[in-house]
């Protein structure tokens, strides 16, 4: 090998280095990102949480000053009341307002005996204020009868002062209000879900069934060739696209069953289009590594080409479904353009197949594209959805592995 | 009593001619051996008696083969599916289907819609008795079939078309993908399976076909050369190309 040759070499060489080193390299820094300004905000409770914060007006009946004794360890930034047996902590929340937390309970505390008080179907019942609740504003009555509060809306800027004017001035009290913590994703999970059921349920039986009818029944010609090409190209147009398609025409089927707003039900429905060249793709490839010499022998046997299909093919194929059926649930947890259009932006707590929710991908769309974007809320959930996505495209390649290897004989 | 009556086949895949009028009958209850070197048409005629090459694209065939009950094969009277329970075939390469053993050889009689199951039980046994695999696998009926030997896995399929109780056995090259001993297995097979069914094979080695069949036929780019008893075609040859192929000048 003469200079030149060698220098040539060792560039083009290195060309591939570099190429291959960028995209890992960017694969990477993809993770760490999102791993890194996610995983503070992640947590337990922002998965079993609701989105939006809740208020609670309680009534609280036998609430005089009694003698309660603090836990053994206080430290100094948590403040007890003697006279009603509970602590507050400063904190502020993601907007930077100041508030107060529950931070620990006696078990006597007049908390505990708390009665809603807001109008509604559940006024009446008794609620106890559970800890981690966000205390605005405490009634009581004071030494002259006299009915005044305390707390954030009481005008006590802090957990210090507002256990001070209790300590002081209270002799017993009457009311409560507080706010649940919210800002959790627990409707955006279980619409995504709800989106997956249905979507698969319509999609698995209708892609699956025409990928046997084109590779299985339907005799090679013109026309199959044409329905191919045009599920192939469906497989390339852009979501926003098929969004646009399921506002001005699936809207009109939903509507047909009373559904008159963007609902899960569009957008699954929406979804199912999107995924079928997909989840057809996917099982015709199944269907082609079924060696022919089953469906010969089956055929030989006095089977009808069904049962064929039914008995031999479809389980030998049923694998390659599943990856099908894995990878379509990745898309469904990663789309978000169609969905924007079809499923709405409106986060929703306790979301039903005919009304608008999130999924967890426009969640993090909603929360960044209000005023105050949420970054800390965004970067958890695309942490969640990156994990999941990358469990479902494992699963994907071990089952293929595992199908590769059935064959080899 | 012939059990098939070949007339002047003529088969065609696209515009290749396959097979040139080719005329013999297959006589009952004995084995006829198809030879020949590749491509010469013999498993192409073989499949034409469970009309497996309606399954490939582009193929035409002129002439007929009258069955024992009189009928042609090609007529639309025929249920070409029920004439594949009559009509058992072998392949070339054992292929079982990825079940247990026991659904292997079930597997005919439920698509013809069975399913007592003391019928199945007793038909799998038999089957399997039959094809000379009942003690060997009669402990793991349960195992999947693909973990049995390559001999075994032939020997099943051979039980499995057995079960549906056909007329003719086909076989396609059965033991070309199988050891010595694997061999000498389905070959006695075959002497004892003779008695009941009739027995069509087609096969690449010479001494087989000596061993095995009652007749033989010798087959030569499509067309039918010479057919005869087996031991006039091995020790007579009438035809100086049966000759040449017997005795190994080319092949």
């Amino acid at each position: 090998m003469n200079r030149a040759r060698r220098r040539k070499d060792f560039f083009r060489t290195a060309g591939t280095w570099a190429s291959a080193g960028l995209s890992v390299l960017v694969l990477i820094s993809v993770f760490v990102f999102v791993f890194s300004r996610g995983i503070s905000t992640f947590s337990f409770d922002m998965l079993t949480d609701n989105y939006w914060a809740t208020n609670y007006l309680l009534d609280i009946e036998n609430g005089e000053a009694n003698d309660f004794v603090p836990p053994a360890a206080t430290d100094e930034e948590k403040y007890f009341s003697r006279k009603f047996g509970f602590s507050l902590v400063d904190d502020i929340d993601k907007e930077n307002n100041r508030l107060m937390v529950v931070e620990s309970m006696s078990a006597l505390s007049p908390l505990h005996e708390g009665i809603i008080a807001t109008a509604g179907s559940d006024q009446g019942k008794t609620h106890p204020v559970p800890l981690g609740a966000r205390v605005r504003r405490i009634d009581y009555t004071n030494i002259n009868g006299e009915a005044r509060s305390a707390g954030i809306l009481g005008q006590d800027s802090s957990a210090a002062k507002t256990i001070e004017r209790l300590e002081i001035e209270a002799v017993s009290i009457n009311g409560l209000f507080y706010q649940t913590t919210g800002g959790g994703i627990r409707g955006s999970i279980i619409s995504t879900l709800m989106l997956i059921g249905l979507t698969l349920l319509f999609a698995l039986p209708l892609g699956v069934s025409s990928a046997i009818y084109l590779h299985e029944i339907a005799p090679r010609n013109r026309l199959t060739s044409w329905i191919r090409a045009a599920v192939e190209m469906l497989a390339g147009v852009p979501s926003i696209i098929f969004g646009l398609m399921g506002v001005s025409m699936l809207f009109r089927i939903t509507s047909l069953f009373g559904i008159n707003t963007q609902s899960i039900l569009l957008g699954s429905m929406t979804m199912t289009i999107m995924l079928l060249p997909l989840i057809m793709r996917q099982t015709e490839e199944a269907l082609i590594v079924v060696p022919a010499s089953l469906r010969m022998a089956s055929l030989s046997l006095g089977a009808s080409t069904t049962q064929t299909i039914f008995r031999v093919i479809l389980p030998n194929a049923l694998p390659g479904i599943l990856s099908a059926t894995l990878l379509s649930i990745s898309r469904i947890i990663g789309e978000s353009a169609a969905l924007i259009f079809t499923m709405g932006t409106a986060i929703s707590d306790n979301p039903k197949i005919s009304q608008g929710a999130t999924s967890l991908a426009v969640h993090i769309w909603t929360v960044m594209a209000g005023e105050q974007p949420n970054f800390e809320l965004a970067t958890a959930i695309s942490l969640l959805i990156l994990v999941m996505v990358l469990i479902l495209n494992l699963t994907v390649k071990l089952l293929t592995y595992r199908i590769n290897r059935k064959w080899q004989v | 009593m012939a059990a098939f009556k070949v007339e002047n086949i003529n088969l065609w895949y696209d515009d290749n001619q396959a097979l040139i009028d080719v005329s013999l009958d297959i006589p009952g209850n004995q084995v006829t051996a198809f030879i020949g070197p590749s491509g010469c048409g013999k498993s192409t005629l073989l499949r034409c008696f469970n009309r497996m090459n309606d399954l490939l694209p582009n193929t035409r065939i002129e002439g007929n083969i009258i069955m024992q009950d009189g009928r042609e094969i090609s007529d639309p009277s025929v249920d070409v599916v029920k004439l594949r329970t009559e009509v058992g075939m072998v392949f070339q390469s054992p292929n079982p289907f990825p079940m247990s053993v026991y659904d292997n050889v079930a597997y005919g009689l439920r698509c013809q819609g069975i399913k007592n199951k003391k019928q199945l039980n007793t038909t799998v046994e038999y089957s399997l008795r039959q094809a000379a695999l009942w003690d060997e696998v009669k402990d793991s009926l349960q195992r999947n079939a693909l973990k049995l030997s390559g001999g075994q896995q032939q020997r099943l399929c051979i039980a499995r078309a057995i079960a549906l109780e056909p007329n003719v056995l086909l076989m396609d090259e059965p033991t070309s993908a199988l050891d010595p001993i694997a061999t000498a297995k389905i070959e006695d097979l075959m002497q004892s399976l003779k008695r009941m069914y009739t027995i069509i094979i087609v096969t690449h080695s010479m001494s087989q076909a000596a061993r095995i069949s009652d007749q033989t036929a010798f087959f030569l780019l499509g067309k039918l050369i010479e057919v005869g008893p087996t031991t006039e075609i091995f020790q007579l040859p009438k035809d100086k190309r049966t000759e040449d192929y017997i005795s190994g000048k080319f092949g």
